[in-house]
């Protein structure tokens, strides 16, 4: 009779189990927001870009099915090659990118005089909008600039070179000034990460006879190692699809094509050139080099963070 | 059956009186702003603001003065940021209901933007001395899209003052390539640049290449141009490129050239008192009216370019075209309105603010040429546009005017050839949709 009534009981839980359980509803609830939102507004338009990629566009006129033939003009177009060739010069500055602040967070970390002062004024450059800074660093790097003025009063005039004009030069100082611009928000980033590095490890290695770069390599870098990846990602996106409004207000890509970065070129393609489907093509491109180089990084953050420490 | 509060009595009827009292009074209202609401069109225009802000705010005035249910809400954008900003709404088919445009192929580009003007419309165009740039291929007889105000065109200011400090003759500038390599000579010994310069954008492509162009095309040679079946192969059009390459290689100009924009850039070195000559326009931004305001009109004069082939056919003449023009866009749902406008903009009230507010030259026949303001470089631009031939820059596609400032670039900093910029036009051609054969 037992058995009968335990499987009466278990017939009766079947029926009442419901298909979905009511915590997994919960989640699905909680998801879907956001999944609705990155379908609408990252998929679909990830969709469209690669759909317009794949037609002939004649100025506004109706676009018609072209297959690969925009990929095809686009690796035939030297513009194209030379801006990827930009965007990998540019990128290789990361190192800079990412020591840079770290090395103000740490002097601002172990109050060195003026710390507050610096602390303000660090952020401040990323305060200004960089179409701003733009067209500030127009003026501070012409070649009777203020820059210039200052390199030729101190004795190093050999220094006061035309900026903006060498190929390397340009790309360079257009890369320096994203860095003045952008830095600040790195130096924010490491000091919320050195908030939770204990004093007691930094007094016990200075003890030890540790001095400044010592502490920052083999105490500090190691300690702070997942927010450095962060910081990496932030950088690499910010080389490789931030700098447009600089690259507009500072060198529109000049001179000839030094300055030029994918994602300006994706710009003139499509609303200068009303080029549409090549634009797409180049965007497309872009977006594959982003992945890739940030796939790279995101993944040595993960494996770095996952190491015990 | 429960009495309702205001159901019985004296108060009862007051209150109730006073209820009706309110939504009447509420409905009328109502009904009021609906009827003020319809009675008002609101269209959107986007513009560059040529002529500048106080003739803007003059022209708006007017013409809500003239047209009382229309009101009018301006969108302006800086002239060299234009087709960015005006590329997205065209992308989107969404945006402002009239939209500026530069006269020829970069308004043809944009046609499927643009509605065509009706002959109601048109008949304002009359009143001008041409409107040809605003209809397909230059042809008044096709459909016309746009409907221009002001004449415009490029020509070369000098200031004599720095002209005199360089020991020239200010009442005697330069007529030729080598008149003016020769006084560039004596502006640098001086200390001064001689020719300021910005390379960057668009302004090479309009402002500097038509007036190298007329030493070496013929106005067929400029219409073959428009359709595509000029090659930039072609020996004239190499010449082309050579008259633009040699000045910057005889160092007529800043060296800062390759990296700056000529708005505002290469037009602040000219308004410092820095350069001797600036090749600019007659009209809108950069003007003898803005340039005069700073340097003085004693010390500004105007001349044609100087020439490279002085027996060229149209050597002597003007590139001129109507500065730029108006069109309703197609996607507006206020057209009659936005149409109002655009007959506005093309009418002799718009004409007589342009000259007396902005110092601007208008297209209208009616203007009476008393209110002209009086300038020495004004006088001179009316003698020199008296002769006009087709503008070269408008003709000039996306692509090609882009390759021809990144070309000019590298040519001026010797890291590119003659040859390798020819080629590099040609491709541009190619690629240009609007002139795919």
């Amino acid at each position: 009779m037992a058995e009968l009534a335990n499987l009466a009981r278990g017939a009766g839980d079947a029926r009442a189990r419901p298909f979905i359980r009511r915590d997994m509803l919960i989640a699905i609830l909680f998801v879907l927001p956001g999944l609705a939102l990155a379908i609408l507004f990252k998929l679909v338009p990830l969709v469209r870009t690669i759909w317009l990629s794949l037609q002939e566009t004649r100025g506004f006129e109706d676009p018609t099915f072209a297959g690969l033939a925009n990929y095809r003009a686009m690796v035939a177009d030297p513009a194209v090659a030379d801006s990827f060739r930009n965007a990998l010069i540019a990128f290789a500055t990361l190192p800079i990118w990412i020591v840079l602040p770290l090395v103000l967070a740490f002097l601002l970390f172990q109050k060195t005089p003026g710390w507050k002062f610096f602390r303000a004024a660090f952020f401040l450059p990323y305060m200004i909008a960089p179409i701003v800074v733009g067209i500030m660093f127009r003026q501070i790097l012409a070649p009777d600039g203020p820059l210039n003025a200052v390199l030729r009063a101190i004795g190093l005039a050999p220094l006061a070179i035309e900026w903006l004009n060498g190929p390397t030069s340009a790309l360079l100082a257009l890369t320096a000034v994203a860095l003045w611009s952008f830095f600040g928000l790195g130096v924010l980033t490491y000091l919320s990460g050195l908030s939770t590095v204990s004093e007691e490890v930094v007094e016990a290695a200075k003890l030890d006879g540790a001095g400044f770069w010592q502490l920052l390599f083999h105490i500090i870098m190691p300690l702070l190692k997942s927010v450095i990846g962060y910081w990496a990602v932030l950088c690499t996106s910010g080389i490789l699809i931030w700098m447009f409004p600089l690259i507009y207000a500072l060198t529109k890509g000049g001179p000839g094509t030094a300055t030029v970065l994918p994602e300006f070129l994706v710009f003139t393609t499509t609303f200068q050139f009303m080029d549409r489907g090549k634009g797409a093509a180049i965007g497309m491109a872009l977006f594959v080099f982003v992945a890739i180089v940030s796939a790279f990084v995101v993944r040595r953050m993960y494996v770095e963070g996952s190491k015990p420490r | 059956m429960k009495p309702t509060p205001f159901g019985n009595g004296r108060s009862g009827r007051s209150v109730r009186g006073m209820l009706a009292g309110l939504a009447f009074a509420s409905m009328t209202a109502l009904g009021g702003q609906a009827a003020l609401a319809q009675d008002v069109t609101t269209i959107r225009v986007l513009n560059w603001e040529p002529g500048g802000a106080d003739y803007w705010k003059a022209l708006v005035a007017e013409f809500e003065k003239q047209n009382p249910t229309i009101k009018v809400e301006l969108e302006t954008v800086p002239f060299d940021r234009y087709p960015e900003v005006q590329g997205p709404y065209i992308t989107t088919k969404s945006g402002p209901d009239v939209m500026e445009n530069n006269a020829g192929l970069e308004l043809f580009d944009r046609r499927r933007a643009y509605e065509q003007l009706p002959p109601e419309v048109l008949e304002a165009g009359k009143d001008l001395i041409t409107y040809s740039g605003g209809c397909l291929n230059f042809d008044t007889s096709q459909a016309c899209y746009g409907l221009p105000f002001g004449y415009q065109g490029n020509v070369m200011y000098y200031n004599k003052k720095v002209l005199t400090e360089a020991g020239l003759d200010a009442a005697n500038p330069p007529k030729t390539w080598d008149e003016m390599n020769a006084a560039c000579e004596k502006v640098k010994a001086a200390g001064k640049t001689c020719l300021a310069i910005g390379l960057s954008g668009i302004f090479p492509a309009y402002w500097n290449f038509p007036e190298v162009a007329r030493n070496y095309l013929t106005e067929d040679d400029m219409r073959a141009m428009l359709a595509g079946k000029m090659p930039w192969t072609d020996p004239k059009m190499v010449n082309v490129l050579k008259g633009l390459a040699s000045i910057t290689e005889k160092g007529w100009t800043n060296s800062s050239a390759p990296s700056i924009t000529m708005l505002p850039d290469g037009a602040d070195i000219f308004q410092s008192g820095n350069a001797a000559f600036a090749g600019t326009i007659i009209s809108d931004a950069a003007n003898w009216a803005a340039f005069g305001k700073i340097l003085g009109d004693e010390n500004l004069g105007a001349m044609r370019w100087p020439t490279i082939v002085a027996d060229a056919p149209l050597a002597g003449s003007f590139s001129g075209i109507e500065s730029s023009v108006f069109g309703v866009s197609a996607w507006s749902d206020k057209k009659d309105a936005a149409f109002q406008f655009v007959k506005f903009m093309a009418g002799k009230e718009n004409a007589e603010l342009l000259t007396k507010v902005a110092g601007g030259i208008s297209l209208n026949k009616n203007v009476d040429p008393s209110i002209l303001p009086k300038s020495e470089a004004l006088t001179q631009i009316l003698e020199i546009i008296k002769k006009p031939t087709l503008h070269a820059g408008v003709l000039l596609s996306g692509q090609e005017a882009d390759a021809l400032a990144r070309g000019w670039q590298e040519v001026s900093l010797g890291r590119l050839s003659i040859e390798d910029w020819t080629a590099r036009m040609q491709t541009a051609l190619e690629q240009s949709p609007s002139k795919r054969q």
